[in-house]
């Protein structure tokens, strides 16, 4: 694996048990260091599947992934969880906000599973502060007591701060724009880019909307993989 | 871990109802199987405080409770009394180091008069502790009078007061040629005698020389002042109570009474006869704690399925953290503590709720039934119990914490 990959798939195979129906096969899959990446596919192709694979949230039958140049099958459960939370971001469909929780503390969250990397809470508080002014979110929003009267832009934010907050290798979302208008959906792009790029961060997204294909880097087919 | 306070506290103010509901029904189940437990003992001791005078209960031949009952707690009737001659005799017996008689029957407004010699107030003790005076002393003069605490408390009454005394425990016969004086009062002891009316042997004998089987007879006239109660001596007692010079020769003592041939009469052991009478009362408070301890497991038990089927609830929540780099460890440890805070709030709030029972209910078992229970904040017992319930708690909230080890994340995104 050359150092400037950030993810390198090879000879993957994934089946659930109890639908052998449903198949993931890549023979050969990279993602460089800081790139932008788009995963196309139909509804049931395996494209939330593959980014599980690759977060480490589900073990392949067989195949290798290294992420980071870490080989994900050779870590234990434990280990997984703690790699997951040191490198990998993630953005749901639904962004999957805390309510109960105040939008920083939502930001926060993956810090804690890290032992803020060695560095302390003021820190990343700092940060997400800073992170939210550059995607115009204000302190006394972040810091309100908790994060169930969000309009669903707010939410967006949140979930790419929660993202990357922990500084991150590489971040993946899982069709966040799916339920966007156009508007929406160029606005979040554009945020996420921008924090991409400041961050230096890689991005996997994937989508079943064609039309995104060209403000990535790349993009390919999930069938295609194989 | 601070976020798992964090979370868990966010997450119990989300789901306020259920928790509230929880602890409510935690709370009250353990207030009342703590509570129960607590009057049961303080009950028991009590009841065998009163018993600790003396080694023997001396009686009329009848049931052994029954005598125990109406010397110790004055509860009953006796069937038979002692004639004075025997009880003069057995009182020369060189094992005797005392023996106090008792006479029952007199009332002063629904309180007993007991009828008995200053020894009593010497010898008699209740708590490790002899009895003492809150005001005045012991009868010394022919018409004196000893009063308990509640008595003194509940009729207002002071020393000197004067007050007639009832034939029988109905108010319609009274006494009224012989006043009595009040000459002392007791402190409070927590036992029946805080009810009772005390008056020397000589002056119940003498207030009984115009009645016969009951009855006042007509034109005889036997003033106070009249009597020479000095002369008197009772023919008949109640009972009396003994104690012997030593404690090894209670059983040999005993079999000797209950072998007198000049009348039928009886020994008890006070301590072993109310352990009888408690083994019959303890049926009673056995299937009381019993039932509460059913609902302490039944609120346990609803608290670990509120759990479980929250967990359904929380997949979402779950799945996030998890995602974000809590291991399951984390968050069993997550559902643990949160068992661990709503049954913690529960015994906090339960140790209130018992202090404040004790506060209402001390006074009213006291005052209505002559029970005194002990004012004890938390027993050894209790903080055992309590220590178990949430240990309980804690490993009932693992059935859920299980649940969470083996489902996937996937499921909850």
């Amino acid at each position: 694996m050359k150092l400037n990959n950030i993810l390198e798939i090879n000879n993957l195979k994934f089946f659930w048990a109890i639908n052998e129906d449903f198949k993931i096969k890549i023979n050969n899959f990279k993602i460089k260091k800081n790139e932008k990446v788009l995963l196309l596919g139909k509804s049931g192709s395996g494209k939330s599947t593959l980014l599980n694979l690759i977060s480490g949230i589900i073990k392949p039958v067989s195949g290798s992934i290294k992420v980071e140049s870490k080989e994900l099958n050779l870590l234990s459960s434990s280990q997984l969880d703690n790699f997951r939370a040191e490198n990998i971001g993630v953005i749901f469909q639904q962004f999957n906000l805390l309510n109960f929780t105040s939008p920083i503390d939502n930001i926060l969250l993956p810090c804690h599973f890290t032992n803020f990397k060695n560095k302390n809470y003021k820190f990343f508080k700092e940060r997400a502060l800073s992170l939210g002014e550059k995607l115009n979110l204000d302190q006394k929003l972040l810091t309100k007591k908790n994060s169930n009267k969000l309009s669903v832009g707010q939410q967006q934010r949140i979930s790419i701060l929660r993202a990357v907050i922990n500084m991150p290798k590489i971040i993946l979302a899982d069709e966040p724009t799916s339920a966007l208008d156009q508007s929406n959906q160029d606005l979040f792009l554009e945020m996420l880019f921008g924090i991409c790029h400041d961050e230096k961060v890689s991005l996997i997204m994937v989508s079943h909307d064609e039309r995104l294909k060209s403000k990535f880097d790349k993009s390919y087919y999930i069938e295609s993989l194989s | 871990m601070k976020i798992l306070f964090t979370l868990a506290f966010n997450s119990f103010l989300s789901r306020k109802v259920s928790v509230i509901l929880t602890i409510i029904c935690l709370t009250l189940s353990l207030t009342l199987f703590t509570y129960i437990d607590n009057f049961r003992g303080s009950a028991k001791k009590s009841f065998f405080n009163n018993a600790q005078t003396g080694d023997l209960i001396l009686g009329a031949k009848s049931g052994e409770i029954e005598t125990l009952l109406y010397v110790i707690f004055q509860i009953g009737t006796p069937t038979n009394n002692i004639s004075w001659k025997s009880l003069t005799e057995i009182s020369k017996h060189s094992d005797v180091k005392w023996i106090i008689p008792i006479s029952l029957g007199d009332s002063h407004k629904q309180y007993r008069v007991l009828g008995t010699t200053s020894k009593y107030f010497e010898n008699i003790k209740y708590k490790n502790k002899s009895l003492e005076f809150l005001k005045g002393k012991s009868f010394n003069k022919n018409f004196d009078v000893v009063i308990g605490f509640d008595v003194a408390k509940k009729l207002n009454y002071n020393l000197n007061d004067k007050i007639i005394i009832a034939h029988g425990i109905s108010s319609n016969s009274l006494h009224t040629d012989f006043p009595f004086k009040i000459s002392g009062i007791l402190k409070k002891t927590g036992t029946p005698q805080d009810k009772l009316i005390f008056v020397s042997l000589e002056a119940l004998e003498a207030i009984h020389k115009d009645w016969k089987a009951g009855v006042n007879i007509p034109g005889i006239k036997a003033r106070a002042k009249n009597i020479e109660i000095e002369n008197l001596s009772p023919k008949e007692v109640t009972g009396a109570i003994i104690k012997l010079n030593s404690k090894m020769k209670i059983f040999k003592f005993q079999r000797e009474i209950n072998n007198y041939k000049p009348e039928p009469l009886q020994a008890i052991i006070p301590g072993l006869t109310l352990s009888k009478l408690w083994q019959i009362i303890s049926f009673v408070e056995n299937i009381l704690l019993i039932i509460s301890l059913m609902v302490v497991i039944a609120s346990l038990i609803g608290m670990s399925a509120i759990l479980y089927s929250n967990l359904h609830l929380r997949k979402n929540e779950i799945s996030l953290l998890r995602v974000v780099g809590a291991s399951p460890k984390v968050i069993c440890q997550l559902l643990v503590f949160e068992s661990f805070m709503i049954s913690f709030i529960s015994i906090c709030l339960s140790i209130l709720f018992i202090q404040i029972l004790n506060i209402m209910l001390i006074p009213f078992f006291d005052n209505e039934y002559g029970i005194y229970l002990d004012y004890n904040f938390l027993s050894m017992d209790n903080i055992l119990f309590f220590s178990l319930f949430l240990l309980t708690s804690i490993l009932l909230s693992l059935f859920p914490g299980y649940k969470v080890f083996k489902s996937s994340i996937v499921e909850g995104i």
